[in-house]
């Protein structure tokens, strides 16, 4: 058995004491935000039909017109139609549908997934193998998930409530989208990719979780927020109308019609700011309080402006990113779309509101908790083992800080650390923070932001500027990025490096060098492949022997050898990557083609200068696609045992490690239980039988602990899996490269898969990120963890993830502070990417767990998000809580 | 007069599909309750001359493109009161 002192949860250096220790005092928020957020947590994630009502009907109506044209006036009548909706006391307006956690299906990218079990749509998705990750997800079921169906409301994907009043149109509607939709006719043409039915059989087993062409085709990138800040609608428009004439009837035509969209497309939002700015008059002629009748009118007058001219003031700016922000998440399915560097874009407005004494500090700290509630506010919809396999309900809206100027120096200012203050006083998932170590950072802003990361709210994520830069210029120089242009990027989604631009914004005469993203979504391709499953299918020679189908043809190698095991693992790993590269390059042009980027395109530089948009490569950066994996520690911890104990000992043979996988080392799997870390499982009957090997297994070296043995290997799979990645060539012919962060996959991934050579238990929750530990299986303190995850060059890949727990007692106080950033500085300095923490009694979690109305707002850091521990499902919940807990550094 | 339900009154702010705000009280309402004195008709589609039902929350628009009754229509540029109150 594994037991522990403290039953049910690993401990690093002594056990806790006996209370549960709470996190450091948290501030409080301004009255304002703090009753937005209470009506946040009343609301549910809600769904409605009216954008995709509009949106199909104009697209029907213009059956022959150009696409990009056609795909310009759908939107365009999605969003002239959307009800305006404005809660009492907001001061930044707008959002994505007409509710509060508003958002709606997609039918042009996928019809299928939301549709009612029974229907044939749904059926012929599920034979694909496209909703088998649905099937392996646990969604959170409470806070704002609408997790079954009650009175008029409809439950879709266990977290989205639709009125009955709309089911029978959002059916037909997705019936119109039959067959002419991304997904359906990728669908049709990736089957033409010699091999296809091997991709099939990936999906089915999910050693491939998701295709990312149809699902989330957009997202972990940074927007820019540059052009309606500079020139504003009706200054881009002109531009346009500038550029038609110039391009009409000019050879490479596309260029007439992408600006002629841009035009069309912008009027559609000019008419949505104006209908907000009409209920904004309405609300003020029904209203009787004076002051809020003052804001109600000062809005609709901010939105006018707006909806024509570029921004006078830091709030009208703060509104107008938050527009173009909500704009782009309303034209495709999109998760992690981050608005980057906002202390940077926005500090030149802030600091002459100041100067001129329009604003002052405790109003902006205020409009900046405003914008968190906003952010927060923001759900994607999409299917259950999307949205709560992947994304575990969040959006992933990363907001960076620090970092370097154009010139190299410290990008730190007083903006930034108000919006850390904001992160702490208005602790909500939305938008994470990360802050981009670098060693010329002052020393008060990295004692800020450890402030900020001890009250427990996960952020900010701790990311090296330099180890980024490093990887950027190796990936993009080829395409023109320098060491100048690699400042400006910031962090896309959860946890990809993403290039940006410097732009000059011209305010009063003087020039402001912004940063902001200059490429398109750089996590789309292969996503994710699920490790120790295929180093199980290698050993099965083929079979995935929970459904008992074959995968892959056999390997042809005896595993008579580690080698040869290696080379089996290795070729079934390319095998995948090669289907998988071209399906979903298939994907993407169905996507390019059928539903291409308008308002995304229009922001990025250089498709305005190009007259293309991000599918015709209009950005100024197009190396974007990648291979993501999952369970990294667990292949890694599986290979050294079976190094160990087969090839290197002999202690048994590979084929009684084989049944002993498959008898799950006589314990139940974790669908039995219904717990799904190692250390909650329970021995059957046969656990005597499998005891010693079991034992030895759990004995074998493990990742993090700075052994040399495991570490090698380690290194080994690093080095040729961010090698061979560049073997592969998305759909804009560039090579890709490795992502490694598992975001939730984990956990589903771990569910389909059997016990592993490392211990691991059947249908467990993998290791999270990518040098994150197996829980309780790091030793040795967290310097040999450290040395452990940087045994390879992190430069070499998009990222790489290390999650940490640690007792709120080890960094109380002003002491613990030092020490904390200390121990950061430590793993940033030895080459670190990424390094995130939960500062947490891990008893709270298990308290949270049973109770969960009392901890409503408990938060949580996943892999690169934080999350209201409510809102997680029970895979990625166990999980957190059986993470070492770190009692001393 | 068919009875008007909070969804459908013009003061209806929507928070989730369980639950909305009244514009006028800026208290919690429930959709499916009845309107009170203060209610008067938002503009939706079932409350447009160009609506047409044809099965249960199912109709038409102007004969020919397909539509539901409980749509907003507030920014619909072809939507005609029946009747408004």
């Amino acid at each position: 058995m594994i037991t522990t002192k403290n039953p049910h949860i690993n401990y690093y250096g002594h056990q806790p004491g006996e209370s549960i220790e709470n996190r450091e005092q948290k501030r409080s928020l301004s009255p304002r935000a703090n009753t937005a957020r209470e009506l946040y947590f009343s609301a549910k994630s809600s769904t409605s039909m009216e954008f995709p009502y509009w949106y199909t009907r104009r697209w029907e109506e213009l059956e022959g017109e150009i696409p990009i044209i056609r795909r310009a006036e759908a939107l365009k009548a999605g969003f002239s139609h959307l009800t305006p909706v404005i809660y009492p006391g907001e001061i930044l307006a707008m959002g994505k549908a007409a509710f509060l956690r508003g958002s709606y299906p997609m039918p042009w990218l996928s019809e299928a997934f939301f549709m009612a079990a029974e229907d044939k749509l749904y059926k012929e998705a599920q034979e694909s193998g496209k909703l088998t990750a649905d099937t392996f997800t646990t969604m959170g079921k409470g806070g704002g998930n609408v997790t079954t169906s009650v009175g008029k409301v409809i439950s879709i994907a266990g977290k989205f409530g639709i009125r009955v009043e709309e089911m029978p149109i959002m059916l037909e509607v997705a019936k119109k989208w039959k067959d002419k939709s991304v997904d359906d006719v990728g669908h049709k043409y990736e089957q033409l990719v010699p091999g296809y039915s091997e991709k099939e059989a990936l999906m089915r087993s999910v050693i491939c979780m998701f295709d990312s062409g149809y699902t989330l085709p957009q997202g972990r990138e940074v927007i820019n927020y540059y052009y309606p800040l500079q020139f504003g609608i009706e200054g881009i428009i002109a531009n346009c109308k500038e550029s038609t004439a110039a391009v009409a009837g000019y050879p490479d035509m596309d260029r007439l019609y992408f600006f002629q969209a841009v035009i069309i497309m912008l009027e559609g939002l000019q008419k949505w700011i104006r209908n907000y700015a009409e209920e904004a008059r309405f609300l003020t002629s029904i209203e009787k309080d004076e002051k809020q009748k003052a804001e109600y009118s000062e809005m609709a007058e901010r939105l006018d402006w707006i909806s024509a001219k570029p921004p006078r003031t830091f709030h009208d700016a703060l509104q107008m990113i938050w527009i173009f922000h909500v704009a782009v998440l309303n034209e495709d399915a999109i998760s992690g779309l981050s608005p980057g560097r906002v202390g940077q874009v926005l500090y030149p407005f802030w600091q002459r509101d100041i100067k001129n004494g329009i604003i002052n500090r405790e109003q902006s700290l205020e409009m900046l908790e405003c914008m968190r509630i906003k952010f927060t506010e923001i759900d994607c919809f999409a299917s259950m083992g999307v949205v709560g396999g992947v994304l575990s309900g969040n959006t992933f809206n990363n907001l960076c800080i620090g970092g370097s100027l154009k010139d190299g120096t410290s990008a730190a200012n007083e903006l930034e650390m108000l919006i850390l203050e904001a992160g702490i006083t208005c602790d909500t998932p939305q938008p994470t923070l990360s802050l981009l170590y670098d060693e010329n950072l002052p020393e008060e802003f990295l004692l800020k932001g450890v402030e900020c990361t001890k009250i427990g709210t996960g952020y900010p994520a701790w990311i090296n500027n330099r180890v980024a830069m490093e990887f950027l210029v190796s990936n993009y120089g080829h395409e023109g990025l320098n060491m100048e242009e690699a400042r400006a990027w910031a962090i896309g989604g959860c946890l990809e490096t993403s290039p940006g631009s410097w732009m000059p914004l011209e305010l009063d005469g003087e020039i402001h060098w912004i940063p902001g993203g200059s490429a398109p979504a750089t996590s789309v391709g292969v996503h994710f492949l699920n490790l120790p499953k295929l180093l199980e299918v290698a050993l099965f020679d083929g079979m995935d022997m929970r459904t008992s189908q074959r995968i892959f043809p056999s390997h042809g190698y005896a595993l008579d050898t580690y080698e040869e095991l290696w080379k089996s693992f290795q070729y079934y790993f390319s095998r995948a990557c090669h289907i998988l590269t071209l399906t979903n390059n298939v994907q993407h042009d169905a996507w390019r083609k059928i539903s291409p980027s308008l308002i995304n395109s229009m922001l990025k530089p250089d498709c305005l200068a190009k007259g293309k948009d991000i599918g015709q490569m209009g950005c100024r950066y197009n190396t974007t696609f990648n291979i993501e994996s999952c369970g990294t520690a667990n292949l890694v911890n599986s290979l050294a045992a079976l190094k160990k104990n087969v090839f290197t000992e002999k202690n048994y043979s590979l084929n009684e490690y084989r049944k002993a996988l498959l008898a799950n080392f006589g314990y139940k799997t974790a669908q039995e239980t219904g717990s799904y870390s190692l250390i909650d499982q329970v021995p059957t009957e046969q656990y005597h039988t499998w005891k010693k090997i079991h034992r030895q297994s759990l004995d074998a070296p493990k990742f993090g602990n700075d052994d040399p043995f495991v570490d090698t290997i380690m290194k080994d799979w690093e080095d040729w899996f961010c090698d061979m990645a560049h073997n592969y060539r998305s759909l804009y012919d560039q090579p890709m490269y490795a992502c490694q962060i598992s975001v939730s996959t984990h956990g589903p991934m771990g569910a389909v898969t059997l016990a592993g050579p490392d211990g691991r238990l059947s249908g467990t929750t993998f290791s999270d990120g990518s040098v994150s530990a197996y829980p309780g299986t790091d030793k040795n303190g967290p310097y040999a963890l450290f040395n452990s995850a940087t045994c390879w060059s992190h430069s070499k890949s998009q990222n790489s993830q290390l999650n940490m727990k640690i007792h709120p007692s080890v960094v109380k106080g002003r002491e613990g502070s030092r020490k904390f950033l200390e121990l950061i500085r430590a793993y940033l300095r030895k080459g670190g990417f990424h390094v995130q923490f939960n500062i947490v009694d891990s008893r709270m979690l298990k308290q949270a767990q049973s109770d969960p109305e009392k901890y409503r707002s408990l938060l949580v850091r996943v892999a690169g998000f934080t999350q209201y521990w409510v809102e997680l499902g029970k895979q990625i919940q166990d999980e957190v809580i059986a993470r070492t807990e770190y009692e001393e550094l | 007069m068919e009875e008007l339900f909070c969804k459908d009154c013009r003061f209806y702010l929507p928070v989730d599909v369980f639950t909305g705000l009244c514009k006028i009280s800026k208290k919690s309402v429930i959709p499916d309750d009845s309107g009170c004195e203060k209610s008067e008709k938002s503009v939706k589609c079932k409350f447009c001359m160009n609506f047409t039902s044809e099965r249960e929350y199912l109709g038409k628009c102007m004969e020919s493109t397909l539509a539901y009754p409980d749509m907003n229509a507030i920014k619909c540029e072809f939507f005609k009161w029946i009747e408004r109150n």
